[in-house]
């Protein structure tokens, strides 16, 4: 409740900051907040990966982020999956999409930037440079580092796994 | 006597309607797997699929489900190029397998069975399955071989033909659960979190 109401309150302030600085012209790439980007570790023999990310749009008119790139792949796509009854289909969309003072979310099973072809070994530690590109041209850059799949989980904070290692002794 | 003939044509008439049936029933089954390109066709095709043994190859030579009774056997299939669901599911059976007691780990079997045989090789198979930590067996044989086990577990798999040759394969993320007695038990989907891995070691080894 409470994180909610400051979210709300968070969302609200850089709304009104974005309104204010970008009142001539709106620049998505500057309304746009990435938060806790970072891209998955994959064993060594998978030739591509992911990275996942929350976008924040602070902005009142809705963002769509139409590209994506990266010096760490050869590829560099937006994908989402599908569930269709248990298969996971997973395909490349043309944006994703960010709704007026809302925010998507990038999660394993869900929306990614996929890495297709990495021109490095991406192992924990690194950071990778990623590029994002609106559907107003302009741009903004991330640093996602690279984290180990083992323990993050769906949707899970990395060493959330900790409360339960004594459970069942 | 003409009683007696009436009753047995109609005996035979059941019978031949029987074998209509089962063999209309067999065709619609043989014909299915053709379908799949159709989206909405490659759904889970069993009600309760009847699982059961098989043989599939990995780098140290054959393996049979049979030579693991008497453990908990976990199956999943997937393919080494996957980016996303297959790392996510592993992933979280590592985890739970790292909480679990010495005494369960003996007991339990993790099978990762490729639904890309043209390019998982049993190496880079287990090289993939050697990441997680977890001592998860990596599988593969024939595409044949492949599709009947897929299909006896309810397993579906589909591969996404983009003209490159990094081909999506789309497939169920479920991962099946085999008694000690190697009957199939349960499917649990795909959203299954550590936690909900650790359940059900727990109440199958305790
Ligand atoms: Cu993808």
């Amino acid at each position: 409740m409470n994180t909610t109401l400051n979210k709300t309150l968070r969302l609200t302030g850089l709304a009104l900051a974005g309104l204010m600085s970008f009142s001539v012209q709106a620049n998505q790439a500057k309304q746009l907040q990435v938060d806790n980007p970072f891209v998955r570790e994959m064993p060594p023999v998978a030739p591509a990966t992911a990275a996942f990310m929350t976008l924040i749009n602070a902005g009142d008119q809705p963002i769509a982020v139409v590209r994506a790139d990266s010096d760490a792949a050869k590829t560099v796509e937006l994908h989402t999956h599908i569930d269709d009854n248990g298969v996971m289909r997973m395909r490349e969309i043309p944006e994703i999409s960010v709704p007026a003072i809302g925010q998507t979310e990038l999660k394993p099973g869900g929306l990614h930037v996929m890495l297709i072809g990495p021109t490095r070994a991406l192992t924990e530690g690194d950071i990778v440079d990623i590029k994002l590109i609106m559907q107003d041209g302009s741009e903004k850059m991330i640093q996602a580092p690279v984290r180990k799949i083992m323990g993050m989980g769906m949707n899970r904070p990395a060493g959330s796994g900790q409360g339960m290692m004594h459970k069942h002794h | 006597m003409p009683q007696h003939k009436l009753n047995r044509s109609f005996l035979l008439l059941t019978l031949a309607f029987g074998v209509f049936l089962a063999g209309s029933y067999a065709l619609i089954y043989v014909l299915k797997p053709t379908s799949d390109t159709h989206p909405s066709a490659n759904r889970i095709s069993l009600e309760s699929p009847p699982g059961g043994d098989f043989t599939l190859t990995s780098p140290n030579g054959e393996v049979s489900l049979s030579d693991f009774k008497g453990k908990l056997v976990l199956i999943y299939f997937g393919y080494t190029f996957c980016p996303d669901i297959c790392p996510t599911n592993l992933g979280n059976l590592s985890v739970a397998y790292r909480q679990i007691s010495q005494s369960q780990r003996d007991n339990l079997v993790i099978l990762f069975i490729s639904v890309d045989p043209e390019r998982d090789s049993p190496q880079r198979l287990q090289q993939y399955a050697d990441y997680f930590d977890s001592n998860i067996i990596g599988l593969t044989s024939t595409p044949e071989v492949i599709a009947e086990v897929a299909r006896r577990y309810g397993a579906v798999y589909e591969r996404v033909d983009d003209g490159s040759e990094n081909y999506a394969v789309d497939h169920s993320a479920f991962t099946y659960v085999v008694d000690q007695n190697g009957v199939l038990r349960e499917q649990l989907p795909h959203t299954h979190g550590p936690e909900q891995f650790l359940d059900v070691i727990n109440r199958y080894l305790n």
